[in-house]
């Protein structure tokens, strides 16, 4: 009997081996031995600093150039003018092409080039199939250096973008994202948003003066990715940004002046079933040296999907949230850390306690090894995925110089969180996170909340009036 | 010894190659490597050696639109708990957690069942009512006691964590109405982890943590539907453009989904998650060799399935313009759908250079038609639906959705919109702008290769849609092959009042169908 239970036993243990021949957590993996390819770097004659990275796997080219300035640089009285600018570099018209031409060569030969411009910096891209590269270059180079800034489109731009101004509200996402930076930047300008009076003010010479002030070759990074070769992205650049004459930019530093945000709740009224949460503070900037130990401390609370505590407590086990997590943005002056979460109306307060536990408890109790240890080893392995197309290469290595990193900031980055230990970790969380601190921007209709918004502190009613 | 299990080996190197007349296309070449397990499930890999990294993508041949009335939502919820894990991942005691679930299962069933009897003891005897309500707050509480228990063997999202540990990138799952997609990017060294995760999860699913996730995605339906003045016009839309096809249904109803159970989401998966469904694309550092050692090693063990049904139904010819207002705390918007063909049909590519002759660029016909010289609108756009950049399975539609400036009405908008489309059916299209719109389908194709992700989706997509990956050359060569006649007959024939749909969002305060 005890022999047929044996071979029973036995039996069924094959069995469920047979299911399993290999558990997936056994599989053992060297860490990736990876050196990105580096870009070349020359310098023009004007100024012009290039990266370049050849690809010869397809027929395409790609170029991003950087300059500084930035919504942040806008006067607060014409706010969404550098926005504008570098919306009107693209539509406005270049050297000898209408606005219409350009707009009908770039789609006849299906090159893109996009124009933007975000706090700290104005950025152009540029996208072509090699067959094109010199018209790309042409129209690109006449966007930069003889934009027309035709009148009508002028007019046509700053109008349309009056009207999305008026449907600012429209989407409750948006306007949880506005009322944040707006709060948390009070008194600054990374806090401003362009209103209907800041945009009705632009004009045509306001524009000029910024073109003329910003878009210099002294000021300017580019990065060429593509199938070339060296000599032939000399001779592109010579030819197409040769002309370009440099200027005495001056770009002073902006100040660090009053970001001083009320601790609270500003509540946006929408007519939602939801509310929308976003709670946070101002944190740390680029190149504090503690960032590495606040992505792993961050990664572990918020920032890594669904091993994080706040994707695992809220979503996972409570299923309060299908999108919440939290993020640590570093910007030059000073970035902010912030969770999200979006949950049932009559679920606010019971999110909202729950994320602030939950950043209050890494504050105090810090984070575990096992956490670090998990969040250590995926920033590194996925550290390839920054350096897998040579665009992004490229384009890397002209950011780094454009915020004043040394050329080997990558590998830096990587031995520094590689060094991070939990005691840095726990001393980061304590320092830096402020979960009694925060501005609680919650959009929704407070009729429906669980309990009042006063729970988590002194209420602003944030006004919905468009200005 | 056991043979290898993989039966059909197609080891052609098949080469997708663009030949057209513009040279610089003619260097392109990407060794499409096709094999097919003998159960019936396709593999395509693509070597490349651009960095050590490869794109995995797994693509299952149904999604939303398969559901049956009664179960919609069981693709997208399935997509949910499909990472739950398996006997194994996510688990610290899987046979005590089988027993809880089982007994979630039954508390569910009953659940069920008072709910359905709710409705009727209120008509035939109220007295009962109260106490009726009572028994089910009772049961739901067990069913909550249950999965408060069966929490304590879950190892939460471990699935998740072990891909995270291992450095991936782009991870998440999509449903689609006719496709399921799960995807993710891995340092190339990691290969084999991708073969054993997937099949796991494919082979020995568990459905663990099933109620809080039903909760997830109705959170999902509130942020992405509810809340989203875009989504709720195209979500009404849609349900006006469709009366017989499941097209019509763009997100599961809250109600129905909070009825769905395990059973549902195990029937879709039994029903539908079945090899020969299924394509994986594999793109990036990789060799062949290993791929298929891997392939026949993970997923040759499963088992191939009778071949479900196809969607019969077929939407009725439309005979009326169909208009309807919804009321939201949003700006004006307007929305027009019209039923088109479907991929199989000769009218299909001239539908895809119609969408593109309308709305693709600034000096597309709508952009520059209605933004910039008319100004009527801020903003306009033009695309098909279900929309997966191929040709749609089923008939679909074309839509085009206008933000009016301010002070324009959305009549003065249609109006407009309908003038070009006029143009369209009685003007040939000019040489140049024919031309125009090739050199994009030419440009596009090539970019579609950029990176391993865009191309191990598009392989998988043509795969999944036509039954054969190559279709994504006959697919471009279809559309350079559209003329002015096609256009204009397929204009006339499919953009007319009868065959439209009209969406109108109205701003609350100001609503005209109160």
């Amino acid at each position: 009997m005890k022999k047929y239970f044996l071979i029973l036993v036995i039996l069924l243990l094959s069995a469920a081996l047979s299911v399993y021949a290999v558990d997936p957590r056994e599989l053992k993996f060297a860490p990736l031995e990876f050196k990105p390819p580096v870009p070349e770097r020359f310098v023009t004659d004007n100024g012009v600093i290039v990266y370049f990275l050849a690809q010869k796997e397809l027929p395409v080219v790609t170029a991003n150039l950087l300059f500084h300035g930035g919504t942040a640089y806008d006067p607060a009285d014409r706010a969404g003018l550098a926005e504008m600018t570098a919306s009107l570099l693209r539509s406005g018209g270049a050297g000898r092409r209408s606005p219409e031409q350009v707009d009908e060569e770039l789609d006849f030969t299906a090159i893109g080039i996009g124009s933007a411009a975000s706090d700290d910096e104005m950025t152009l891209s540029m996208q072509t199939l090699k067959k094109d590269v010199s018209l790309a270059f042409e129209i690109l180079s006449d966007m930069i250096i003889e934009p027309r800034f035709d009148s009508a489109k002028v007019a046509t731009e700053i109008s349309n973008r009056m009207d999305d101004i008026r449907r600012q509200n429209d989407d409750p996402r948006r306007v949880t994202r506005r009322v944040f930076y707006e709060t948390i930047y009070t008194g600054h300008p990374y806090g401003l948003s362009p209103t209907l009076a800041s945009m009705g003010g632009i004009t045509r010479e306001d524009i000029l003066a910024l073109h003329k002030k910003y878009y210099s070759p002294n000021n300017c990074l580019l990065s060429v990715s593509g199938d070339l070769t060296l000599d032939e992205v000399k001779e592109i650049v010579g030819k197409y940004f040769g002309s370009w004459k440099k200027s005495d930019v001056a770009i002073s530093a902006l100040p660090m002046a009053a970001m001083q945000y009320n601790p609270g709740v500003y509540y946006a009224e929408r007519d939602i079933n939801q509310a929308q949460i976003r709670l946070g503070h101002l944190c740390m900037d680029i190149k504090n040296p503690d960032r590495q130990a606040m992505d792993v401390v961050n990664f572990a609370l918020g920032s890594s999907g669904f091993t994080s505590r706040l994707m695992q407590q809220i979503r996972t086990t409570a299923g309060l949230a299908y999108s919440v997590g939290s993020y640590n943005i570093n910007r030059p002056l000073m970035g902010v850390f912030f969770g999200f979460c979006e949950t049932r109306a009559d679920a606010m307060a019971q999110a909202t306690g729950m994320m602030l536990d939950i950043i209050r408890e890494v504050k105090d109790k810090g984070i575990t090894e096992e956490e670090m240890t998990l969040a250590r080893e995926s920033l590194l392995n996925s550290y390839v995925f920054n350096y897998d197309t040579p665009d992004k290469i490229a384009s890397a290595a002209a950011s780094l110089e454009f915020y004043g990193f040394p050329p080997d900031q990558l590998q830096r980055n990587v031995d520094a969180l590689k060094a991070v230990t939990l005691e840095d970790c726990n001393r980061v969380a304590q320092k830096y996170l402020a979960p009694d601190k925060c501005a609680i921007i919650v959009t929704g209709n407070r009729s429906m909340f669980d309990k009042p918004l006063e729970t988590f502190g002194p209420v602003t009613d944030v006004s919905m009036e468009i200005k | 010894m056991q043979k290898p299990t993989y039966l059909i080996l197609v080891r052609l190197l098949l080469f997708l190659s663009i030949a057209s007349c513009a040279s610089a296309q003619d260097e392109m070449q990407f060794p499409v490597q096709e094999f097919v397990l003998s159960n019936g499930m396709t593999f395509l890999v693509v070597e490349r050696e651009t960095a050590p990294v490869f794109a995995g993508f797994i693509s299952v041949a149904a999604g939303a639109a398969n559901e049956k009335v009664g179960d919609i939502g069981t693709a997208h919820l399935l997509e949910h708990m499909i990472s739950k894990g398996s006997q194994i991942i996510g688990t610290s005691n899987y046979a005590a957690e089988k027993d809880l679930m089982t007994k979630e299962d039954s508390v569910w069933a009953r659940i069920d069942r008072a709910r359905r009897e709710e409705r009727y003891i209120k008509v035939n005897s109220p007295e009962k009512a109260e106490a009726h309500g009572k028994y089910i707050d009772t049961l739901e509480a067990i069913l909550d006691s249950i999965t408060q228990q069966s929490s304590q063997y879950v190892v939460q999202n471990e699935f998740d964590v072990i891909y995270t540990r291992n450095g991936a990138a782009e991870f998440n799952a999509v449903t689609e109405q006719d496709f399921t997609s799960y995807f993710v990017s891995l340092p190339s060294n990691r290969l084999e982890l991708f073969f054993a995760l997937e099949s796991d999860r494919f082979k020995h699913m568990v459905l663990r943590e099933f109620f809080p996730e039903r909760d997830v995605v109705s959170e999902e339906r509130r942020l992405s539907v509810e809340n989203s003045p875009d989504a709720k016009i195209f979500e009404q839309l849609i349900g006006e453009a469709y009366i017989a096809h499941p097209y019509g249904i763009f997100w599961e109803w809250q109600s129905e989904e909070n009825n769905l159970s395990r059973a549902d989401i195990q029937n879709f998966f039994d029903t539908y998650y079945i090899p020969q469904n299924i394509t994986v694309a594999i793109v990036g550092d990789v060799k062949l060799d290993t791929v298929k050692k891997l392939a026949a090693q993970y997923f040759g063990d499963i088992q191939a399935g009778p071949e479900p049904e196809p969607i019969y139904v077929e939407e009725p010819v439309q005979t009326g313009e169909r208009r309807l207002e919804i009321l939201f705390d949003a700006n004006p918007i307007v929305s027009i759908a019209y039923h088109k063909s479907a991929f199989d049909s000769p009218d299909e590519p001239s539908f895809q250079v119609i969408e593109q002759l309308l709305g693709r660029g600034r000096s597309s016909r709508l952009y520059k038609g209605l933004v910039l010289d008319k100004q009527l609108c801020s903003d306009i756009s033009v695309y098909t639906y279900p929309g997966n950049g191929l040709g749609d399975k089923y008939t679909g539609l074309l839509c085009i959705d206008a933000y009016p400036k301010d002070g324009i009405g959305t009549g003065d908008v249609e109006k407009a919109v309908y003038e070009e489309l006029e143009k369209l059916a009685t003007v040939p299209v000019d040489e140049r702008e024919l031309s125009k719109i090739k050199n994009n389908i030419d440009a596009g194709f090539v970019w579609a290769a950029y990176s391993n992700p865009g191309l191990a989706w598009n392989l998988g997509a043509a795969q999944n849609l036509a039954h054969d990956w190559k279709y994504l050359v006959k697919y471009r060569n279809n559309l350079k092959a559209v003329t002015a006649q096609d256009i204009m007959k397929t204009a006339g024939a499919y953009l007319t009042p009868q065959n439209r749909t009209v969406a109108t969002l109205v701003p609350k305060k100001e609503g005209t169908t109160q």
